[in-house]
């Protein structure tokens, strides 16, 4: 086995792996500023993508004639609307998740796990009954599609753009955490909750804020990555299982835990994927239980409450 | 220091002999209200898979959401036996239950020293390593299509045989172990043991301290109630005459996590029997009147979470003392003064 035998699986895996660090982020997010683990973070990411789907094709027979002339615009203005409107969305469900959350604060840790498996089936199912349970398929700009040749091996150019699209959310993200006000407001609030409420700060409106966020992300995911994986109902368990593990694998509350666990996941699946492609998956498992084997709290992972 | 005595309630009691006598009556009465004998045989199957789960969940605060890999070990391992050596429903069986309880045991050695959402996260890894075998290994498992032609063989005691052919027969099979699940349990929870369960659930530090290995509890808990979980699975493979891997996704796991909260495995030894009963007449009964039951049986979940975590069985403790109180100030203060004895 050479080095340009194994260089292909590694450029996979490095592209997969930022991909899964993308799904990560929102999750990363909530579990690091709020200790909690969204268990929904699947399904809203299933939600977003189901929302565009319907932002870019709305057959809904409403108002048919500006259905009409809206459907007629170029799928790249729908594509680009529903880039943006859609996280909005599910932003939105997702604040109205924080809100019924609130009711478990203070509680056991298991309760917010509890509650968002069920807000989980809830919107599945919801999911379910609105779009149908059959697989559908998200449209997406034609300069996206079709194939590419990159140092004489094909790559699909959806593909890429996926990565793309990925680093600048994650360096966007790094950049609002790490070097703006409202981020070190968060990890301070993540940190020394009672400090930053003596400082005046409303930490229930920013924990509202910060829920959104990362459902909103977690919706954004979904965009990006469905076109890959495909649209169904059930979507939501492909994503939110890698983000659970990138996050334990990476260290919960840490950022650069969360890229580097994602672009792990991503390698390890990616390279078994070279040898045994039916078992590429079982690699991400195998990953976590030996690093949490031997680093309990994960690559760069802080003391946190949960694990009380 | 007073060394209670075993009482009589610490092996049998007016609910248990209820629940009995309305299990064993049910082929009689269950098709006059319009339901069918088979839902008997799986919801007296899944009690027993809640009462073993419960063990866990209630008794000793450990939310495993990957339990449905031992129940699935249960079922293929029951069937693989059949298919690969040769059809003995006692050996089977024991088999099987050797197979979950091995695989429990080592899943058990991972996650006993973690605890809270750490324990969870990890049990979710392992349920959905074990789900992932069972799709992949087509050789042994069969894929996502799953073990077919489970055979069920005749129950043999020496003296006598009888065939487990009908669905009543089955039924009163699955009665019997439902009856002895019960019993072990019961007894199980209500002695030491199950105290020190119980002191971990409450603070494991403290238990700790005291001087438990609590670690080793953790431990046995684990894989006592994978042990069950196996069992039932195992009762499932005979019913279905088949072992498929959609019992061990995370959504099945997550759905056996959900009837026993429901029905009050917090603060109730009878809060899985609630809770699955509750799901399967969900299932059938508002199943038939609309296609969204899931979604009404998450809602279910998510107010029982937020408003009410004891279930079912704590709504009916809260009553059932609010009701003695208004009745008689006389018999509070009995049962108050009985309770200050024990």
């Amino acid at each position: 086995m050479t080095v340009s035998h194994i260089f292909p699986h590694l450029l996979n895996g490095l592209s997969l792996g930022l991909l899964f660090a993308l799904i990560a982020l929102g999750f990363m997010l909530i579990v690091g500023v709020m200790e909690l683990i969204n268990l929904a973070h699947g399904s809203l990411f299933a939600l977003g993508a189901y929302f565009a789907l319907t932002i870019i094709d709305p057959s809904l027979s409403w108002f048919t004639a500006a259905e009409d002339s809206y459907t007629a615009l170029p799928l790249i203005y729908r594509y680009g609307l529903a880039l943006i409107l859609a996280p909005l969305l599910v932003a939105v469900v997702g604040m109205g998740l924080e809100l019924c959350m609130r009711r478990t604060y203070g509680k056991k840790a298991e309760y917010g796990l509890l509650l968002t498996f069920g807000a989980a089936l809830v919107i599945e199912e919801s999911i379910r009954l609105t779009w149908g349970p059959t697989e559908r398929y998200l449209q997406v700009p034609e300069f996206m599609t079709g194939a590419m040749l990159f140092a004489g091996l094909i790559y699909s150019k959806y593909k890429l753009y996926a990565v793309v699209l990925s680093i600048i959310t994650i360096f966007l993200v790094w950049l609002f955490l790490e070097r703006s006000p409202y981020g070190a407001i968060i990890k301070a609030g993540a940190h020394d909750s009672e400090m930053v409420r003596a400082l005046g700060i409303n930490l229930t409106k920013l924990r509202l804020l910060v829920f959104g966020f990362g459902a909103g992300l977690a919706g954004f995911a979904g965009i990006v990555m469905t076109p890959i994986w495909g649209l169904r109902p059930h979507v939501g368990i492909d994503a939110v299982i890698p983000a659970f593990l990138i996050i334990v694998v990476g260290g919960i509350g840490s950022f650069w835990g969360a890229v580097i666990g994602g672009i792990l996941v991503g390698l390890s699946v990616g390279i078994t994927g070279a040898y045994a492609s039916d078992w590429s998956l079982l690699s991400m498992y195998l990953l976590l239980i030996i690093v949490v084997t031997f680093r309990t709290r994960g690559l760069f992972g802080k003391k946190s409450i949960l694990e009380n | 220091m007073i060394v209670r005595k075993i009482a009589a309630q610490d092996w049998i009691t007016k609910e248990m002999l209820l629940i009995f006598v309305i299990l064993v009556t049910l082929p009689l009465w269950i098709e006059q209200i319009g339901l069918y004998r088979y839902l008997g045989v799986e919801i007296v199957i899944w009690m027993i898979y809640g009462l073993g789960f419960n063990l866990l969940l209630g008794y000793s605060g450990l939310p495993s959401f990957g339990h449905g890999a031992f129940f699935g070990i249960g079922a293929y391992a029951f069937g693989l036996f059949q298919l690969w050596f040769f059809e003995n429903l006692w050996l089977a069986i024991v088999f099987a239950i050797f197979a979950s309880f091995i695989a429990g045991a080592a899943v058990a050695c991972f996650v006993s020293h973690r605890r809270g959402i750490y324990f969870a996260l990890m049990t979710i890894a392992f349920g959905q390593i074990f789900w992932f075998i069972a799709i992949k290994w087509h050789s042994v498992t069969g894929g996502e299509d799953g073990l077919l032609n489970i055979p069920r063989a005749a129950a043999d005691f020496g003296i006598f045989a009888f065939d487990l052919d009908s669905n009543t027969e089955l039924f009163y099979f699955v009665f019997i172990v439902f009856v002895c699940i019960v019993l072990l349990l019961w007894r199980l929870v209500h002695s030491k043991f199950g105290k020190v369960l119980q002191a971990i659930r409450q603070n494991e530090e403290r238990a700790r301290f005291i001087g438990y290995n609590v670690w080793l509890f953790k431990w046995v808990a684990f894989t006592l109630s994978a042990a069950i979980a196996g069992l039932a699975g195992v009762l499932f493979s005979m019913a279905q005459q088949g072992a498929y891997p959609d019992v061990m996704a995370l959504h099945a796991s997550g759905i056996i996590v959900m009837m026993t909260l429901i029905g009050g495995g917090f603060v109730s030894f009878w809060g899985p029997v609630i809770g699955v009963t509750i799901y399967f007449l969900a299932r059938d009964v508002l199943g038939i009147i609309t296609e969204a039951w899931l979604l009404w049986f998450g809602l279910v979940f998510v107010l029982t979470v937020l408003f009410k975590p004891e279930g079912v069985a704590g709504a009916w403790q809260e009553w059932r003392k609010s009701r003695t109180s208004t009745v008689s100030g006389y018999q509070t203060l009995l049962q108050f003064l009985s309770t200050k004895k024990r």
